[in-house]
């Protein structure tokens, strides 16, 4: 899972700097973001009910760009989910495959993900919040501008096309207008925000400004998961032959 | 003694050195005894530590270790390290797994004790025939590794894997004087050392993962985990003896998953044959459902078999045992700590049926409890059905590292 398959809403091409289109600023947004490899360290807190907090940490691979992207998670922590891994194979034209290392059984599972409103692994993020997107699957429009944090931004809303099946009606995108990082994700059920995605702790890595903070917030159970980005590296050598469910059995 | 320490210690702080492990202590509560059986309390304790090591890149070693006893002789009270899983009681130190895997790109290589498994679904699986399992009981089991050679060449779509066991790991069976051995009442069973056969064990499977679906072919050739009985009435004294032997054994498989918009389907079926007449040939084919929805996960489907052959001696297969059967599972996630799962058999002439809930929670970054009972009815001639005085309450605490 890395910021670009965080974000739910990450589009394609380009466009010109000053276009006040609202797909151009997004497909812009993207662009910028667009590295042919990335890793992380990620570690996660869930804040629950009574302020209960849950930590899991993991190592996150990625080859490949937007629509065509591999991403193999390893668990690290906590000690109980140490070694399972989860192997995602993103396609341009369908729903990704995916399948999920458990040491405790010795074998890979082909995970069944017809429901995409499912939590990732009991986080506030949901499967479907992960996932890389197709920027001709959503309508735009541009709301105006707001500021987040202080920083000026484009507010934009994206609905899913009818081909589109999505838990959402709709996600307001709020994208700083200075360096094109989105900062904030609401994203609605018919007229109630459901779940708010919060982006901090913007830095220039490797020429790519990144937000290296998400704070998704899951407004009807009142819980929210933070996801920070430790050591992220772009463009890192490597191999394809690494990301496969060859690759998930022979590196546990 | 100080080297090793420094070495030890050097290695572990490696950045290509990783290791995890646990320590768990399960109490099972049996409300009824049973006829050669009369506890109805037993407590288990195992250690297990895992470790791997990076010698170079594409070239690592893995290790497992078990240590482990129980207040009900399960496990041998004698000093020695296991390696082969051959002894009638679980061994209290064993050697789970210890071998070498070097990959260069498409090929993976791992030859030594290891783990090997092979299927799509869940709960039956015809065939993972190297994935011989610990029934010491019945209804909680855990695998054992196999000494092997194991090719694995391929890409994400096409996988070529061909493993070589150069002698057989067999299962280990229910113990005959515990409730996990239901046998007549009255007559005196005596069992012989086993004979486990000489020769060696092959297979090859072939995956392919494509759009629409993903499936495999695979072949074995070799013995079978699971026993057959070999039983002579002896007349002074009088007494059965019965002897475990592990008829030459094929398999001819396949298995598939193929995700759709509601479900995702996977079916998995295997034919087997052998040269031992006293064996069965039988097919068994599982089909199930799996679905996703919010917290929950369902799966659901049947478990077929079908008997070309009736051999003559007694068996014992858990596998066969719960087929002809209706088996789902599903699970719920409650919070990021906490979950249910239910999983259930029921047999479809009702003569048997195996339900198990269980709640598990997670304490802080290591800690984990789990509760859970087994309920077993049905009739004393069905494989589900004879273990009726063993329905269980389960609880066990576990601490990871």
């Amino acid at each position: 899972m890395n910021r670009s398959l965080a974000i739910a809403v990450s589009l394609v091409a380009a466009a010109p700097l000053f276009a006040q289109d609202a797909r151009q600023i997004v497909a812009e947004s993207q662009k910028r973001a667009r590295a042919n490899s990335q890793r992380y360290e990620g570690v996660l807190e869930v804040v629950g009910a009574g302020n209960k907090i849950s930590k899991k940490s993991w190592v996150s691979d990625r080859i490949g760009a937007f629509g065509n992207s591999k991403v193999i998670i390893r668990f690290t922590a906590p000690a109980d989910v140490k070694g399972v891994a989860l192997l995602v194979v993103n396609h341009p034209d369908r729903a990704s495959d995916q399948w999920m290392w458990t040491p405790a059984i010795n074998r890979e599972r082909r995970i069944a993900l017809q429901d995409r409103s499912t939590r990732f692994f009991a986080t506030d993020f949901s499967f479907e919040d992960l996932e890389e997107r197709d920027v001709d699957q959503f309508d735009y429009k541009l709301l105006g501008e707001e500021a987040v944090d202080g920083a000026a931004c484009w507010k934009i809303e994206a609905r899913p096309r009818e081909s589109k099946s999505s838990q959402y009606t709709l996600t307001r995108i709020f994208i700083r207008k200075d360096n094109y990082v989105p900062v904030q994700y609401e994203s609605y059920i018919k007229d109630q925000v459901v779940r708010r995605l919060h982006e901090t702790d913007i830095a220039n890595v490797q020429g790519i400004w990144t937000a290296r903070t998400l704070e998704m917030t899951d407004l009807r159970r009142n819980s929210r998961t933070i996801l920070r980005f430790e050591k992220l590296q772009y463009n890192v050598p490597m191999k394809e032959d690494d990301f496969t469910v060859q690759a998930l059995r022979r590196e546990q | 003694m100080k080297l090793a320490l420094v070495l030890f210690a050097a290695v572990a702080a490696a950045q290509d050195f990783s290791q995890r492990g646990f320590f768990e202590n399960t109490g099972l509560f049996f409300p009824q005894a049973a006829t050669n059986d009369s506890s109805h309390a037993v407590g288990e304790w195992l250690l297990r530590y895992e470790a791997s090591y990076k010698l170079a890149p594409g070239l690592k070693i893995s290790g497992s270790f078990d240590a482990r006893t129980d207040s009900h002789h399960e496990t041998e009270r004698e000093f020695h390290l296991s390696w082969w899983d051959r002894e009638r009681q679980r061994p209290a130190f064993a050697v789970r797994r210890l071998s070498a895997t070097y990959s260069r790109g498409r090929l993976t290589v791992e030859a030594g004790k290891q783990f090997v498994r092979w299927g799509k679904t869940d709960v039956l699986n015809p065939t993972d025939r190297f994935a011989p399992r610990d029934f010491v009981n019945v209804v909680d089991t855990d695998f054992l590794g196999i000494t092997a050679a194991r090719v694995t060449y391929g890409t994400q779509s096409d996988t070529i894997d061909v493993v070589f066991e150069p002698r057989l790991t067999p299962s280990r069976v229910p113990l005959l004087g515990q409730r996990w051995a239901v046998l007549p009442a009255g007559l005196p069973i005596v069992e012989e050392a086993p004979a486990f056969p000489g020769g060696p064990e092959f297979g090859a499977r072939w995956n392919h993962i494509g759009a629409a679906m993903e499936y495999s072919f695979s072949f074995y050739n070799g013995h079978d985990h699971l026993p057959l009985y070999d039983a002579r009435l002896a007349l002074a004294p009088f007494r059965i003896e019965a002897q475990r032997f592990y008829p030459q054994l094929r398999m001819y498989g396949g298995d598939a998953a193929m995700p759709l918009r509601w479900a995702t389907v996977k079916a998995e079926a295997g034919y087997f044959t052998s040269t031992d007449r006293r064996s069965d040939e039988y097919g068994l084919w599982v089909v199930q459902l799996e679905r996703q929805s919010g917290e929950w996960s369902f799966i659901g489907g049947y478990a077929g078999q079908v008997l070309t052959r009736h051999g003559e001696s007694p068996e014992f297969s858990p596998a066969r045992g719960s087929t002809r059967a209706v088996v789902a599972r599903a699970g719920y996630t409650i919070d990021t700590n906490r979950s249910v799962a239910f999983e259930t058999v029921v047999r479809q002439n009702g003569r048997g049926m195996y339900f198990k809930p269980e709640y598990t929670q997670a304490f802080g970054q290591h800690w984990r409890a789990t509760a859970g009972v087994v309920l077993i009815r049905g009739e004393a001639g069905d494989f589900l059905g004879q273990y009726q005085r063993n329905s269980h309450a389960i609880v066990s605490l576990r601490y990871s590292f």
